[in-house]
């Protein structure tokens, strides 16, 4: 049987912005009672998860962003901008957060098996190399992402919550190690995702951007990353497999408008760990999802299809807008891919 | 390509924003050009959570025009997204700007910080001039 690593959770009571933010301590309640509902009881593994340092961070932040962060919550922290706070523990929480993904893919790497969750906060996709935002202050997912890549592996990241990863695609946007595929809500925060941004000239075609209408169901977001983005991430052949794993594309959840169910999760999930080479290479980086029910059917929805779990999970959904929308992106996908070829050069 | 000339200037409500309007509206009526105000929603405000007052295009507009501007060279953009990315995405092709302003600190942000400065990002990755407004402008 396919062992469940669970690294966290990490951030519950270092980093609170208060009950009316929905960035909240009580978002892993709910996820950890959907590990619970697995009644996997003491076979979940939970490694021990210790605080990145800053040399692991840097792989992915600018050094002099990393000390402003770090001296900022020493002051006694605040907003910094109107989504966006830290207190005085959330350099903490943040190094920890990092830490718990390095501790997954470590302990993967250790059995050769096994399939990894990492429920934190703060959440890290829209952090940038030097900058905080959307909740986001170390971008979780590219410090564990950049450790393999750091020993020569390839690593695709699949971005399925409902917002863009701005920080994973920046900072991935011009290297040949890293496949970033993200489906996301377009029009919405934080503005990028566009189609005709595929990366930079080290690395055309290596970011996808599959952008839906408000209103997209299960069936568009699926046919996005099984159709649209399989023969890159095959042609990718990617060591790794890491999901930013947001569950905010859920049609309850506050800060989307995507209809995707429960079920629709468990789907992907299976879609997911197709790409993954073989056993213990696959792990799930928990970035939004911000209504602590979906949260938790969704966790435990997708853990129980990755881990072939007789779950019981609400049916997948169909019919939403954004299919037709899929096959003009990608022609102007790959128009976008030809021009960033023509300007390196033959 | 738009044959016209535009200004674009962020706006989030701030009494910085507010000078930057100010600032933003003299200079487009100096150069002949239209004004747009741009407006970034964030993830609160989208989801109706953000705890600050609400955006108002009417104050916004009121002070185009007490610079002189008239209504019709004024647009106003509600924009789902980070105010940098809005801002850049409108100096980009098709749509070239002549020239970005931004007050130097918005809401919440901190001035002189890598943190949250969309000032400072603006500056480092517009293509177009870039002006940042004091807060203590007050026309003139
Ligand atoms: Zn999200």
């Amino acid at each position: 049987m396919t062992t469940l690593v669970v690294a966290g959770p990490t951030g519950i009571a270092e980093h609170d912005g208060g009950s009316y933010h929905p960035e909240q301590q009580s978002r892993l309640f709910a996820v950890m009672d959907g590990v619970r509902a697995l009644g996997l009881e003491d076979e979940v593994v939970y490694p021990a998860v210790v605080e990145a340092s800053v040399d692991e961070l840097s792989r992915v932040h600018a050094p002099a962003y990393l000390a402003e962060l770090e001296a900022f919550c020493a002051r006694g922290g605040g907003d910094i901008d109107p989504d966006t706070y830290a207190r005085p523990d959330s350099w903490t929480a943040a190094r920890r957060a990092a830490g718990a993904g390095l501790a997954a893919l470590a302990e993967l790497e250790r059995r050769n098996e096994g399939i990894a969750f990492v429920p934190v906060r703060p959440p890290g996709h829209h952090a940038t190399a030097d900058r905080a935002m959307g909740f986001c202050l170390v971008n979780n997912v590219a410090v564990a992402a950049a450790s393999r890549t750091a020993v020569g592996e390839r690593v695709l990241i699949v971005d399925w919550d409902v917002h863009h990863g701005n920080g994973t695609q920046a900072i991935f946007w011009d290297d040949p190690d890293v496949l970033y595929v993200s489906t996301h809500q377009h029009p919405l925060f934080p503005g990028t995702g566009r189609p005709d941004e595929v990366g930079g000239p080290g690395a055309p075609g290596l970011t996808v951007n599959l952008p839906l209408p408000a209103g997209a169901t299960g069936d568009v977001v699926r046919a996005a990353i099984d159709e649209v983005a399989r023969q890159t991430i095959e042609e990718f052949a990617p060591d790794w497999v890491l999901v930013s794993c947001g569950f905010d594309a859920h049609q309850a959840d506050p800060l989307g408008e995507l209809e995707l169910s429960s079920g629709d999760f468990a789907e992907l999930a299976r879609v997911v760990s197709e790409f993954a080479p073989g056993p213990g290479r696959l792990a799930l980086f928990l970035e939004g999802g911000y209504n602590p029910v979906s949260l938790e059917s969704s966790v435990e929805a997708t853990l129980g299809a990755l881990l072939e779990l007789p779950v019981r999970s609400p049916e997948p959904t169909y019919g939403g807008p954004g299919l037709s929308q899929l096959r003009t992106d990608r022609t102007e996908r790959l128009r976008a891919v030809d021009r960033v070829h023509m300007e390196v050069g033959p | 390509m738009t044959a016209e000339r535009y200004v674009v200037v962020g706006y989030d409500g701030s009494t910085d924003a507010q000078s930057a309007v100010a600032w933003a509206a003299k200079t487009a009526a100096a150069l002949g050009a239209h004004l747009r105000v741009v407006h970034a929603v964030g993830l609160l405000e989208h989801a109706g959570m953000a705890g600050h007052a609400h955006v108002e295009a009417d104050v916004a507009l009121k002070i185009a025009s007490d610079a002189g501007l008239h209504p019709s060279q004024v647009e106003w953009h509600v924009v789902d997204g980070d105010p940098t990315s809005a801002m850049l995405r409108m100096a980009e092709p098709p749509e070239v700007a002549t020239l970005l302003v931004v007050g130097s600190r918005g809401s919440g942000g901190h001035a002189g910080t890598l943190l949250g400065s969309t000032s400072l990002e603006l500056a480092e990755h517009s293509p177009v001039p870039v002006t940042i407004v004091p807060s203590s402008y007050r026309g003139g």
